[in-house]
Protein backbone atom coordinates (compact mmCIF):
# COMPACT_ATOMS: atom_id res chain seq x y z
CA UNK A 1 0.00 0.00 0.00
CA UNK A 2 1.01 3.23 -1.08
CA UNK A 3 1.94 5.98 1.62
CA UNK A 4 -1.03 8.52 1.07
CA UNK A 5 -3.61 5.49 0.99
CA UNK A 6 -2.06 3.96 4.00
CA UNK A 7 -2.62 6.94 6.10
CA UNK A 8 -6.55 7.21 4.74
CA UNK A 9 -6.86 3.50 6.15
CA UNK A 10 -5.02 4.61 9.39
CA UNK A 11 -7.41 7.55 10.01
CA UNK A 12 -10.48 6.14 9.05
CA UNK A 13 -9.73 3.52 11.63
CA UNK A 14 -8.87 6.05 14.10
CA UNK A 15 -12.29 8.21 13.02
CA UNK A 16 -14.34 4.27 12.97
CA UNK A 17 -12.52 3.46 16.02
CA UNK A 18 -13.50 7.08 17.97
CA UNK A 19 -17.40 6.26 17.06
CA UNK A 20 -17.38 3.06 17.93
CA UNK A 21 -16.47 4.33 21.79
CA UNK A 22 -19.46 6.52 21.62
CA UNK A 23 -22.25 4.34 19.73
CA UNK A 24 -21.05 1.73 22.41
CA UNK A 25 -21.27 3.43 25.65
CA UNK A 26 -22.66 2.12 28.34
CA UNK A 27 -25.96 4.68 29.55
CA UNK A 28 -27.99 2.11 31.16
CA UNK A 29 -25.26 0.72 33.45
CA UNK A 30 -25.52 -3.28 32.41
CA UNK A 31 -22.13 -4.05 32.94
CA UNK A 32 -21.97 -2.98 36.60
CA UNK A 33 -23.90 -6.75 37.11
CA UNK A 34 -24.47 -5.29 40.61
CA UNK A 35 -28.39 -6.65 40.54
CA UNK A 36 -27.56 -10.18 39.80
CA UNK A 37 -27.25 -12.42 42.24
CA UNK A 38 -23.99 -14.55 41.63
CA UNK A 39 -20.50 -15.47 43.32
CA UNK A 40 -18.23 -13.19 41.23
CA UNK A 41 -17.09 -9.72 42.01
CA UNK A 42 -19.12 -7.18 41.18
CA UNK A 43 -22.41 -9.05 41.51
CA UNK A 44 -24.99 -9.00 44.73
CA UNK A 45 -23.57 -12.34 46.79
CA UNK A 46 -26.26 -15.29 46.73
CA UNK A 47 -28.40 -14.92 49.96
CA UNK A 48 -28.77 -18.16 51.57
CA UNK A 49 -30.23 -18.68 55.53
CA UNK A 50 -28.11 -21.34 57.10
CA UNK A 51 -28.35 -22.78 61.29
CA UNK A 52 -25.41 -22.13 63.45
CA UNK A 53 -23.66 -24.82 65.44
CA UNK A 54 -25.44 -23.47 68.47
CA UNK A 55 -28.98 -23.86 66.38
CA UNK A 56 -29.59 -20.21 65.45
CA UNK A 57 -30.64 -19.08 61.98
CA UNK A 58 -28.85 -16.59 60.39
CA UNK A 59 -29.43 -14.96 56.82
CA UNK A 60 -26.88 -13.36 55.05
CA UNK A 61 -29.35 -10.38 53.04
CA UNK A 62 -29.92 -9.24 57.13
CA UNK A 63 -26.76 -8.85 57.51
CA UNK A 64 -27.20 -5.71 55.08
CA UNK A 65 -25.07 -2.93 56.04
CA UNK A 66 -22.25 -5.08 57.75
CA UNK A 67 -19.01 -6.03 56.06
CA UNK A 68 -19.10 -9.66 55.53
CA UNK A 69 -16.69 -12.33 55.08
CA UNK A 70 -18.60 -15.70 53.48
CA UNK A 71 -15.65 -17.93 54.24
CA UNK A 72 -16.47 -21.77 52.64
CA UNK A 73 -14.72 -24.50 54.55
CA UNK A 74 -14.14 -28.20 55.33
CA UNK A 75 -12.58 -29.84 58.46
CA UNK A 76 -10.40 -32.39 55.89
CA UNK A 77 -9.05 -29.27 54.00
CA UNK A 78 -5.87 -28.27 54.99
CA UNK A 79 -5.41 -24.90 54.10
CA UNK A 80 -8.93 -24.49 55.27
CA UNK A 81 -7.42 -25.44 58.51
CA UNK A 82 -4.59 -23.27 58.62
CA UNK A 83 -6.50 -20.24 57.84
CA UNK A 84 -8.83 -20.45 60.48
CA UNK A 85 -6.15 -18.72 63.73
CA UNK A 86 -5.76 -15.78 60.92
CA UNK A 87 -9.40 -15.27 59.98
CA UNK A 88 -9.88 -15.59 64.16
CA UNK A 89 -7.68 -13.11 64.83
CA UNK A 90 -8.75 -10.58 62.17
CA UNK A 91 -12.33 -11.14 63.43
CA UNK A 92 -11.76 -10.07 66.69
CA UNK A 93 -9.31 -6.75 65.55
CA UNK A 94 -12.35 -5.65 62.91
CA UNK A 95 -15.77 -6.98 64.35
CA UNK A 96 -16.36 -3.74 66.37
CA UNK A 97 -16.17 -1.91 63.28
CA UNK A 98 -19.08 -3.54 61.72
CA UNK A 99 -17.33 -6.78 60.32
CA UNK A 100 -18.53 -10.42 60.83
CA UNK A 101 -17.79 -13.61 59.47
CA UNK A 102 -20.27 -16.35 57.99
CA UNK A 103 -17.67 -19.67 57.99
CA UNK A 104 -20.23 -22.23 55.98
CA UNK A 105 -18.64 -25.76 56.81
CA UNK A 106 -19.40 -27.78 53.73
CA UNK A 107 -20.95 -30.20 55.92
CA UNK A 108 -22.72 -32.61 52.90
CA UNK A 109 -19.02 -33.25 52.22
CA UNK A 110 -17.44 -33.17 55.50
CA UNK A 111 -18.09 -35.15 59.18
CA UNK A 112 -20.46 -33.67 61.46
CA UNK A 113 -19.23 -34.87 63.90
CA UNK A 114 -15.63 -33.72 63.10
CA UNK A 115 -17.16 -29.85 63.25
CA UNK A 116 -17.71 -28.88 66.99
CA UNK A 117 -14.68 -30.73 67.86
CA UNK A 118 -12.27 -28.58 65.82
CA UNK A 119 -14.28 -25.22 66.05
CA UNK A 120 -13.57 -25.84 70.15
CA UNK A 121 -10.11 -27.00 69.40
CA UNK A 122 -9.20 -24.01 67.26
CA UNK A 123 -11.38 -21.67 69.60
CA UNK A 124 -13.08 -19.81 66.96
CA UNK A 125 -15.54 -17.21 68.18
CA UNK A 126 -17.21 -16.37 64.78
CA UNK A 127 -20.74 -17.49 63.44
CA UNK A 128 -20.01 -21.38 61.96
CA UNK A 129 -22.40 -22.04 59.60
CA UNK A 130 -23.86 -25.77 58.27
CA UNK A 131 -24.43 -26.28 54.50
CA UNK A 132 -26.09 -29.48 55.32
CA UNK A 133 -28.30 -29.67 51.83
CA UNK A 134 -25.08 -28.39 49.73
CA UNK A 135 -27.18 -25.16 49.05
CA UNK A 136 -24.59 -22.48 49.23
CA UNK A 137 -21.98 -24.85 48.10
CA UNK A 138 -23.99 -24.64 44.60
CA UNK A 139 -25.14 -20.94 44.83
CA UNK A 140 -21.44 -19.90 44.93
CA UNK A 141 -21.08 -22.66 42.53
CA UNK A 142 -17.99 -24.03 45.12
CA UNK A 143 -15.35 -25.48 42.86
CA UNK A 144 -12.36 -25.58 45.26
CA UNK A 145 -11.92 -25.19 49.36
CA UNK A 146 -11.23 -22.96 50.77
CA UNK A 147 -13.72 -20.12 48.58
CA UNK A 148 -13.54 -16.62 50.40
CA UNK A 149 -15.99 -13.46 49.36
CA UNK A 150 -15.45 -10.39 50.60
CA UNK A 151 -18.69 -8.61 50.78
CA UNK A 152 -19.07 -4.77 51.03
CA UNK A 153 -22.00 -3.15 53.31
CA UNK A 154 -24.41 -3.26 50.01
CA UNK A 155 -24.62 -6.68 50.05
CA UNK A 156 -22.51 -6.81 46.47
CA UNK A 157 -19.34 -8.74 46.50
CA UNK A 158 -16.10 -6.85 46.52
CA UNK A 159 -13.50 -10.04 45.94
CA UNK A 160 -13.09 -13.14 45.69
CA UNK A 161 -10.40 -15.46 46.81
CA UNK A 162 -10.19 -19.32 45.70
CA UNK A 163 -7.67 -21.55 47.93
CA UNK A 164 -5.52 -20.94 50.91
CA UNK A 165 -4.46 -20.61 53.63
CA UNK A 166 -4.89 -16.62 53.46
CA UNK A 167 -2.64 -14.40 55.14
CA UNK A 168 -2.95 -11.86 57.63
CA UNK A 169 -2.02 -9.34 55.12
CA UNK A 170 -4.15 -10.30 52.82
CA UNK A 171 -7.11 -10.74 54.94
CA UNK A 172 -6.28 -7.09 56.24
CA UNK A 173 -5.88 -5.37 52.77
CA UNK A 174 -9.40 -7.13 51.89
CA UNK A 175 -11.83 -6.29 55.12
CA UNK A 176 -10.22 -2.73 55.19
CA UNK A 177 -11.69 -2.50 51.40
CA UNK A 178 -14.82 -3.41 52.40
CA UNK A 179 -15.17 -1.47 55.94
CA UNK A 180 -14.39 1.21 53.30
CA UNK B 1 -16.90 -28.31 26.17
CA UNK B 2 -17.02 -25.21 27.76
CA UNK B 3 -18.19 -26.00 30.98
CA UNK B 4 -15.81 -29.12 31.00
CA UNK B 5 -12.69 -26.58 30.44
CA UNK B 6 -14.41 -24.19 32.89
CA UNK B 7 -14.14 -27.19 35.42
CA UNK B 8 -10.75 -28.43 34.83
CA UNK B 9 -8.83 -25.11 34.91
CA UNK B 10 -11.42 -23.65 37.87
CA UNK B 11 -9.65 -20.70 39.87
CA UNK B 12 -6.28 -21.56 41.05
CA UNK B 13 -5.49 -23.99 38.37
CA UNK B 14 -6.42 -21.70 35.59
CA UNK B 15 -2.61 -19.85 36.15
CA UNK B 16 -1.32 -23.34 34.82
CA UNK B 17 -3.03 -21.86 31.60
CA UNK B 18 -0.94 -18.82 31.98
CA UNK B 19 2.56 -20.74 32.60
CA UNK B 20 1.71 -23.12 29.99
CA UNK B 21 1.24 -19.73 27.52
CA UNK B 22 5.09 -18.32 29.12
CA UNK B 23 6.62 -21.66 28.11
CA UNK B 24 5.38 -21.89 24.98
CA UNK B 25 5.50 -17.92 23.85
CA UNK B 26 9.11 -17.74 25.20
CA UNK B 27 9.96 -20.97 22.52
CA UNK B 28 8.51 -19.79 19.95
CA UNK B 29 10.05 -16.27 20.39
CA UNK B 30 13.61 -18.36 20.94
CA UNK B 31 12.92 -19.54 17.36
CA UNK B 32 12.20 -16.64 15.77
CA UNK B 33 15.11 -14.73 17.60
CA UNK B 34 17.56 -15.00 15.37
CA UNK B 35 15.60 -13.68 12.49
CA UNK B 36 15.92 -9.84 14.26
CA UNK B 37 19.48 -10.48 14.95
CA UNK B 38 18.67 -11.12 18.45
CA UNK B 39 20.81 -14.00 20.22
CA UNK B 40 18.45 -16.25 21.84
CA UNK B 41 20.45 -16.26 25.23
CA UNK B 42 20.04 -12.49 25.12
CA UNK B 43 16.31 -13.17 24.69
CA UNK B 44 15.74 -15.61 27.32
CA UNK B 45 17.63 -13.63 30.12
CA UNK B 46 15.71 -10.48 28.69
CA UNK B 47 12.71 -12.42 29.28
CA UNK B 48 13.57 -14.07 32.82
CA UNK B 49 15.23 -10.78 33.79
CA UNK B 50 11.91 -9.18 33.57
CA UNK B 51 9.78 -11.88 35.01
CA UNK B 52 11.93 -12.16 38.07
CA UNK B 53 11.60 -7.88 37.98
CA UNK B 54 7.59 -8.38 38.05
CA UNK B 55 7.08 -11.30 40.73
CA UNK B 56 9.97 -9.18 43.08
CA UNK B 57 8.53 -5.76 41.79
CA UNK B 58 4.49 -6.67 42.15
CA UNK B 59 5.11 -7.95 45.91
CA UNK B 60 7.32 -5.41 47.03
CA UNK B 61 5.34 -2.36 45.98
CA UNK B 62 2.27 -3.88 46.97
CA UNK B 63 3.81 -4.43 50.22
CA UNK B 64 5.17 -0.41 49.98
CA UNK B 65 1.55 0.82 49.33
CA UNK B 66 -0.18 -1.11 52.07
CA UNK B 67 2.94 -0.72 55.22
CA UNK B 68 0.71 -0.10 58.29
CA UNK B 69 -0.68 -3.66 57.24
CA UNK B 70 2.29 -5.42 56.47
CA UNK B 71 3.97 -4.13 59.64
CA UNK B 72 1.49 -5.86 61.39
CA UNK B 73 2.31 -9.33 59.97
CA UNK B 74 5.81 -8.88 58.33
CA UNK B 75 5.77 -12.76 57.55
CA UNK B 76 3.25 -12.32 55.00
CA UNK B 77 5.48 -10.69 52.45
CA UNK B 78 6.57 -13.93 51.61
CA UNK B 79 3.52 -15.45 51.59
CA UNK B 80 2.11 -17.58 48.53
CA UNK B 81 -1.25 -15.46 48.46
CA UNK B 82 -0.71 -14.58 44.65
CA UNK B 83 -3.44 -11.62 45.53
CA UNK B 84 -0.67 -9.49 47.71
CA UNK B 85 0.33 -8.57 44.37
CA UNK B 86 -0.25 -5.15 42.19
CA UNK B 87 -0.31 -5.78 38.60
CA UNK B 88 0.29 -2.64 37.17
CA UNK B 89 3.17 -1.72 39.53
CA UNK B 90 4.86 -5.16 38.78
CA UNK B 91 4.63 -4.49 34.92
CA UNK B 92 6.34 -1.34 35.14
CA UNK B 93 9.15 -3.06 37.41
CA UNK B 94 9.14 -5.85 34.42
CA UNK B 95 9.56 -3.05 31.89
CA UNK B 96 12.16 -0.97 33.80
CA UNK B 97 14.44 -4.13 34.40
CA UNK B 98 14.27 -4.99 30.57
CA UNK B 99 15.08 -1.57 29.65
CA UNK B 100 17.94 -1.57 31.56
CA UNK B 101 19.17 -5.04 30.83
CA UNK B 102 18.61 -4.10 27.20
CA UNK B 103 20.37 -0.92 27.27
CA UNK B 104 23.19 -2.73 29.02
CA UNK B 105 23.40 -5.66 27.00
CA UNK B 106 23.14 -3.27 23.95
CA UNK B 107 20.20 -4.92 22.18
CA UNK B 108 18.74 -3.10 19.47
CA UNK B 109 15.44 -1.56 20.86
CA UNK B 110 12.65 -2.15 17.88
CA UNK B 111 14.21 -5.68 16.91
CA UNK B 112 14.59 -6.88 20.38
CA UNK B 113 10.73 -5.90 20.68
CA UNK B 114 10.23 -7.73 17.40
CA UNK B 115 11.58 -10.51 18.88
CA UNK B 116 9.89 -10.17 21.70
CA UNK B 117 6.42 -10.08 19.95
CA UNK B 118 5.76 -14.26 19.21
CA UNK B 119 5.84 -14.00 23.14
CA UNK B 120 3.63 -11.21 23.98
CA UNK B 121 0.85 -12.86 21.00
CA UNK B 122 0.95 -16.20 22.97
CA UNK B 123 0.70 -14.89 26.18
CA UNK B 124 -2.43 -12.91 24.93
CA UNK B 125 -3.99 -16.00 24.11
CA UNK B 126 -2.76 -17.67 27.54
CA UNK B 127 -4.82 -14.57 28.87
CA UNK B 128 -7.67 -15.37 27.01
CA UNK B 129 -8.21 -19.23 28.02
CA UNK B 130 -7.60 -18.26 31.75
CA UNK B 131 -10.21 -15.26 32.00
CA UNK B 132 -12.47 -18.39 30.26
CA UNK B 133 -11.52 -20.65 32.84
CA UNK B 134 -11.64 -18.26 35.79
CA UNK B 135 -15.33 -16.55 34.46
CA UNK B 136 -13.77 -13.21 34.32
CA UNK B 137 -13.30 -10.45 31.77
CA UNK B 138 -17.52 -12.00 30.97
CA UNK B 139 -19.80 -10.94 28.54
CA UNK B 140 -22.69 -8.53 28.52
CA UNK B 141 -26.30 -9.90 29.07
CA UNK B 142 -27.19 -11.44 25.31
CA UNK B 143 -30.44 -13.00 23.60
CA UNK B 144 -28.17 -14.42 20.56
CA UNK B 145 -28.08 -17.62 19.95
CA UNK B 146 -24.54 -17.98 20.81
CA UNK B 147 -24.67 -16.50 24.10
CA UNK B 148 -23.56 -18.86 26.77
CA UNK B 149 -24.30 -19.05 30.38
CA UNK B 150 -22.10 -17.51 33.08
CA UNK B 151 -22.95 -16.08 36.31
CA UNK B 152 -26.86 -16.38 36.06
CA UNK B 153 -27.29 -15.16 32.59
CA UNK B 154 -27.20 -15.75 29.04
CA UNK B 155 -24.35 -13.57 28.26
CA UNK B 156 -22.04 -12.81 24.93
CA UNK B 157 -18.45 -15.56 24.87
CA UNK B 158 -16.67 -12.30 25.47
CA UNK B 159 -13.55 -14.64 26.18
CA UNK B 160 -14.10 -16.72 23.36
CA UNK B 161 -14.24 -13.32 20.85
CA UNK B 162 -11.05 -12.43 23.10
CA UNK B 163 -9.83 -16.06 21.96
CA UNK B 164 -10.58 -15.57 18.62
CA UNK B 165 -8.88 -12.24 18.20
CA UNK B 166 -5.90 -13.24 20.09
CA UNK B 167 -5.31 -16.84 17.75
CA UNK B 168 -5.86 -14.43 14.52
CA UNK B 169 -3.35 -11.52 15.51
CA UNK B 170 -0.97 -14.35 16.41
CA UNK B 171 -1.39 -15.95 12.75
CA UNK B 172 -0.92 -12.59 11.74
CA UNK B 173 2.35 -11.96 12.95
CA UNK B 174 3.46 -15.46 12.85
CA UNK B 175 3.13 -16.12 9.43
CA UNK B 176 3.92 -11.88 8.16
CA UNK B 177 7.10 -11.20 5.86
CA UNK B 178 9.86 -11.30 7.15
CA UNK B 179 11.55 -8.47 5.36
CA UNK B 180 9.43 -5.37 6.90
CA UNK B 181 11.27 -2.70 8.87
CA UNK B 182 12.46 -3.04 12.26
CA UNK B 183 9.40 -2.36 14.68
CA UNK B 184 6.70 -3.21 11.92
CA UNK B 185 6.42 -6.90 14.05
CA UNK B 186 5.95 -5.25 17.33
CA UNK B 187 4.07 -2.35 15.95
CA UNK B 188 1.15 -4.60 13.90
CA UNK B 189 0.90 -6.39 16.87
CA UNK B 190 0.12 -3.89 18.94
CA UNK B 191 -2.10 -1.83 16.48
CA UNK B 192 -4.14 -4.86 16.16
CA UNK B 193 -4.56 -6.11 19.59
CA UNK B 194 -5.56 -2.71 20.55
CA UNK B 195 -8.11 -2.42 17.33
CA UNK B 196 -9.07 -5.64 18.83
CA UNK B 197 -10.08 -4.41 22.38
CA UNK B 198 -11.27 -1.17 21.32
CA UNK B 199 -14.60 -3.34 19.30
CA UNK B 200 -14.63 -6.16 21.72
CA UNK B 201 -15.10 -4.00 24.91
CA UNK B 202 -18.59 -3.32 23.84
CA UNK B 203 -19.42 -6.83 24.76
CA UNK B 204 -18.17 -7.07 27.97
CA UNK B 205 -20.19 -6.85 31.12
CA UNK B 206 -17.60 -5.73 33.18
CA UNK B 207 -16.27 -2.46 32.06
CA UNK B 208 -14.76 0.32 34.01
CA UNK B 209 -17.01 2.94 33.27
CA UNK B 210 -16.21 7.21 33.01
CA UNK B 211 -17.52 10.10 31.81
CA UNK B 212 -21.53 9.07 31.67
CA UNK B 213 -20.93 5.57 30.54
CA UNK B 214 -18.24 5.72 28.19
CA UNK B 215 -15.85 2.26 28.82
CA UNK B 216 -12.40 3.54 29.64
CA UNK B 217 -10.66 0.29 28.29
CA UNK B 218 -11.31 1.61 24.60
CA UNK B 219 -10.37 4.80 25.73
CA UNK B 220 -6.63 3.45 26.47
CA UNK B 221 -7.38 1.28 23.22
CA UNK B 222 -7.40 3.65 20.93
CA UNK B 223 -4.62 5.94 22.37
CA UNK B 224 -2.81 2.69 21.77
CA UNK B 225 -3.84 2.12 18.49
CA UNK B 226 -2.88 6.15 17.37
CA UNK B 227 0.42 5.70 18.98
CA UNK B 228 0.88 2.40 17.34
CA UNK B 229 -0.01 3.60 13.74
CA UNK B 230 1.80 7.18 14.40
CA UNK B 231 5.02 5.15 15.32
CA UNK B 232 4.77 3.20 12.47
CA UNK B 233 4.65 6.00 10.04
CA UNK B 234 7.24 7.70 11.50
CA UNK B 235 9.55 4.15 11.19
CA UNK B 236 8.67 3.55 7.82
CA UNK B 237 10.04 6.81 6.92
CA UNK B 238 13.45 6.61 8.86
CA UNK B 239 13.63 4.03 7.12
CA UNK B 240 12.90 5.16 3.41
CA UNK B 241 15.02 8.50 4.34
CA UNK B 242 18.31 5.57 5.45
Amino acid sequence: MQQPQRRIVYLIALLAGFAWIFASADRSGVSTSGKIPAPQQGFLAPDFELETTTGESVKLSDLRGQAVLVNLWATWCPPCRAEMQSIEKVYREYKDEGFTILAVNMTRQDDALAVMPFVQEQGLTFPILLDESGEVANAYQLQSLPSSYFIRRDGVINEVVIGGPMSEALLRTRIEDILK
Amino acid sequence: MITLFRSLFAPPRHLILLVAALWIGLALAEKRSERQGVSKEALNNLIYYSLFGYILGGRLLYALSNFSIFVQSPRSLFSLNLDLFDPLAALAVAFLVGLVYGSRQKLAFWHTLDALTPFFAILAIGLSLSHLAAGTAFGSPTNLPWGIEMWNAARHPAQLYELLAALLIFGWIWFRKADSPPGAAFLTFTALTAAARLFLEAFRGDSILVFGGLRLAQILAWIALAAALFASESLRRVAKAN
